[in-house]
């Protein structure tokens, strides 16, 4: 991904009257959980908190852990999952999961919670009106890891992942382990040597096998498949995605059992074969009842490298051996699995093949449906937040300019767009507009440009035909884009 | 009657037993079911069907008989040799296999007659097999001469409950300091662990109930004062109603799954390992 040494941070893009205008949360990395509004001034910032990912709760709250375990024993095990309020105070705290004791590290309970967690009230974490999430009861889902053995899966140990569920008390009310429905997720012999020979085996003290990880964990919430009598899609199952196997499969609350699933292969059917494939996904959730596209699966499609299978140039051993370097955001009907939305190179207006990575998140990142039909697109590993109409026009974008302590990098796992009365401590902001500025004349100090001096024509030559790449054909999207994006 | 006994080529554990009725003078008639005494057994199994222990891996050799009673398994053999129907309640069913066997109950039987018990572990040991031993925290001076004579190398402590409640829960009341010493001794053997299970029991008012998630946190809070440490490993087992010797709690609703992680909670405040059997 070729990227320009200098660029803007902050807010570049803003068209207020095409936005679902309100305040953004996401992680900055290595700071704490940042609050921006739509012209990016930073309105709070929870300085030393963590959040896998950070959220933002009714009333100025914010959802978080207080620590990490430490990676020479765990791999991405925050210590707790707290609530904190407006002024930094902890409300809610819960640990209880698991006593660790790591050598050389104080011994304490953890939640080892990862990637996702859910409070009551609402399904997916993000704004859906009439659906606010608890903030001062509840439930809470909470995605965890816990180390098990499992000889159907490897004979190396591995790092499972579990789901549970915490009162507000702290008391654990339920919990369903990955590796007991190993047998339920359709994995090819291939794809079973492959993972039995390396499970994803992680970096850390005693490695471990991190065969499924992961990412995503939500309720359905009421919907119109179960309400027509689909019991798959009861309103307490719960959709999650492995971006390791590239499956997004529903576990039915009650029983336990997976009772609808994509992947880990899509060329087992001709429905599979036209929604293609999905490699490595973050955040696949069900857009919940009263926001557009309600009912469907939306998931940030990375590409990248994932998936066990048969060897190939990519993948010597089988392991992560689907690859692709673009990815996609997809809306799809989970019955029929068509897609009924999409942002990708292509609507992004890239070239494929020579421009397409630019839209291109190898990890993290993540796709918030909003109320007036627009997605709040997370493209994580370069840390850039945009909003994206259902046209594919760019209506507001936003770069991190956190860097971290050792400054190497701005990445952003997952920001949520929250409307203004969930923050009552605030005054609803100025909102202003930033035009897209024209990129072929945007110099930076210093610069000098002065393109009409020495230009000459030079006689007999036929112009230049639309497209000129070799290798590649260009779709006609593409063609009618220049280097300025469209709104 | 010559004792008969019927074993398997192959059978190290038939090769044990077979050795310690020479060993001890005992006259005995041996049927090989893989040398030509396959008819024979055939016939005793017809006849004695009931008797005999099979489990999915087949009937556990070698089978004893002295014409009264019938003996499986080269623990419960050797016991039988030993001592008769006096070592009778210290022997259970195996089910362990290979280096391991299992089927010895601490608690199970009358500690007058621990040395024949004692007897039968040292002989076992002696013949490289490892030995496996439960104990619901009775015959603790038992237990003590077994760790003090190396003839275990795992105990599963099955703890009822709290010790007051030891009087319904197994119709023989237990000192509570005979179960602490009994838990504390277990933690010195090279391997432990420590269960309960989610037992129903009948109340002082006449009805019957489950054992409460307090009443599973007490259990677990005895095990760390008798032992100095909330760090075992300690698994709560679900009660199978159908599983019950008791006619009254065959008719009890089991638990739900997700009623024994109020368990765990409770018990995770002493032994924060605390663990929901699968």
């Amino acid at each position: 991904m070729s990227t320009p040494t200098v660029y803007p941070t902050g807010a570049t893009v803003f068209c207020p009257e095409k936005c679902w205008c309100g305040y953004t949360i996401f992680m900055g990395r290595q700071t704490g959980p940042v609050l921006v509004d739509m012209n990016g001034n930073v309105l709070r910032q929870w300085q030393g908190l963590h959040g896998f990912p950070a959220k933002l709760l009714p009333g100025g709250h914010v959802m978080g852990s207080l620590g990490m375990r430490s990676p020479q024993h765990g791999y991405q095990d925050q210590t707790d999952l707290v609530q904190i309020d407006w002024e930094g105070r902890v409300v809610w705290k819960f640990d209880r999961y698991e006593f660790i004791e790591d050598p050389g590290q104080e011994s304490m309970w953890m939640a080892r919670q990862h990637h996702d967690y859910q409070r009551e009230g609402n399904p997916v974490g993000y704004y859906v009106p009439g659906m606010e999430p608890l903030a001062d009861g509840g439930n809470t889902l909470i995605l965890a890891h816990k180390n098990v053995t499992n000889p159907d899966i490897s004979d190396k140990p591995l790092l499972d992942d579990v789901i549970y569920e915490v009162s507000w008390e702290g008391d654990i009310l339920w919990e369903w382990a990955c590796s007991d429905h190993f047998g339920e997720l359709e994995f090819s012999e291939a794809a079973r040597n492959a993972m039995a020979r390396n499970p994803n085996m992680v970096v850390g003290k005693g490695k471990v096998g991190d065969w499924m990880h992961m990412n995503a964990i939500s309720t359905l919430g009421p919907n119109r498949w179960h309400d027509a009598g689909d019991q798959r899609f009861h309103p307490d199952n719960i959709i999650w995605d492995g971006r390791q196997t590239n499956i997004i499969a529903v576990t039915d609350k009650k029983s336990g059992r997976i009772v609808w699933q994509i992947g880990p292969d899509y060329d087992r059917s001709e429905a599979l074969r036209e929604l293609g494939w999905i490699i490595g996904q973050h955040h696949a959730h069900m857009i919940p009842r009263g926001l557009p596209g309600e009912g469907n699966i939306l998931v940030f499609d990375n590409g990248g490298f994932a998936g066990y299978g048969s060897p190939n140039p990519g993948a010597a051993q089988g392991h992560n051996n689907a690859l692709r370097d673009f990815s996609r955001v997809l809306e799809f009907d989970p019955i029929t699995l068509k897609i009924m939305w999409r942002y990708s190179y292509i609507e992004a207006g890239l070239i494929p093949k020579m421009t397409s990575h630019k839209f291109y998140s190898p990890l993290i990142s993540s796709a918030q449906r909003l109320p007036n039909g627009n997605t709040l697109i997370t493209e994580g590993s370069g840390g850039r937040i945009f909003e994206v109409t259902r046209s594919g026009g760019i209506v507001w974008e936003y770069i991190s300019p956190y860097y971290g302590m050792d400054n190497m990098s701005n990445h952003v796992y997952r920001a949520y767009r929250v409307p203004y009365d969930w923050v009552p401590q605030l005054d609803i902001p100025e909102e202003r507009e930033i035009p897209i500025l024209d990129n072929s004349r945007f110099r930076v100090p210093g610069s000098d440009w002065k393109a009409e001096q020495g230009v000459v024509e030079v006689e007999g030559t036929r112009g230049y035909h639309p497209s000129q790449l070799c290798v590649v054909e260009i779709p006609a999207a593409a063609n009618n884009s220049k280097s300025k994006p469209k709104t | 009657m010559t004792y008969q006994i019927y074993t398997a080529t192959g059978c190290a554990r038939c090769k044990i037993t077979r050795r310690f009725m020479q060993e001890n003078a005992v006259d005995y008639e041996e049927h090989d079911i893989k040398a030509g005494g396959q008819e024979s057994f055939s016939e005793f199994y017809r006849a004695n069907r009931s008797m005999i222990y099979r489990d999915t891996e087949g009937v556990e050799f070698p089978v004893f008989t002295d014409g009264e009673v019938i003996r499986q398994g080269v623990g419960a053999v050797i016991a039988h040799l030993v001592g008769g129907n006096q070592l009778a309640g210290f022997v259970e069913q195996s089910s362990l296999h290979g280096e391991w066997i299992d089927g010895f109950n601490i608690s199970g039987g009358d500690p007058e007659f621990s040395e024949g018990l004692l007897r039968v572990l040292d002989y076992i040991k002696q013949n490289s097999l490892k030995i496996q031993i439960s104990t619901d925290g009775r015959n603790a001076d038992l237990l003590q001469s077994v760790m003090d004579r190396n003839l275990a190398n795992r105990v599963i402590a099955d703890i009822k409950g709290p010790a007051s409640l030891y009087g319904p829960l197994t119709g023989v009341p237990l000192d509570e300091a005979e179960l602490r010493q009994t838990i504390a001794l277990a933690v010195k053997f090279p391997e432990y662990q420590f269960f309960s299970t989610v037992a129903p029991l009948e109340r002082p008012d006449g009805t019957v109930r489950y054992l409460t998630p307090d009443e599973i946190g007490e259990t677990a809070r005895m095990i760390e004062a008798a032992t100095g440490s909330k760090k075992h490993a300690y698994k709560l087992r679900a009660f199978d109603p159908q599983q019950a010797i008791d006619d009254r709690f065959r008719t009890l609703e089991p638990l739900p799954a997700s009623a024994m992680f109020k368990y765990r909670t409770a018990a995770r405040r002493y032994m924060v390992l605390t663990e929901i059997e699968k």
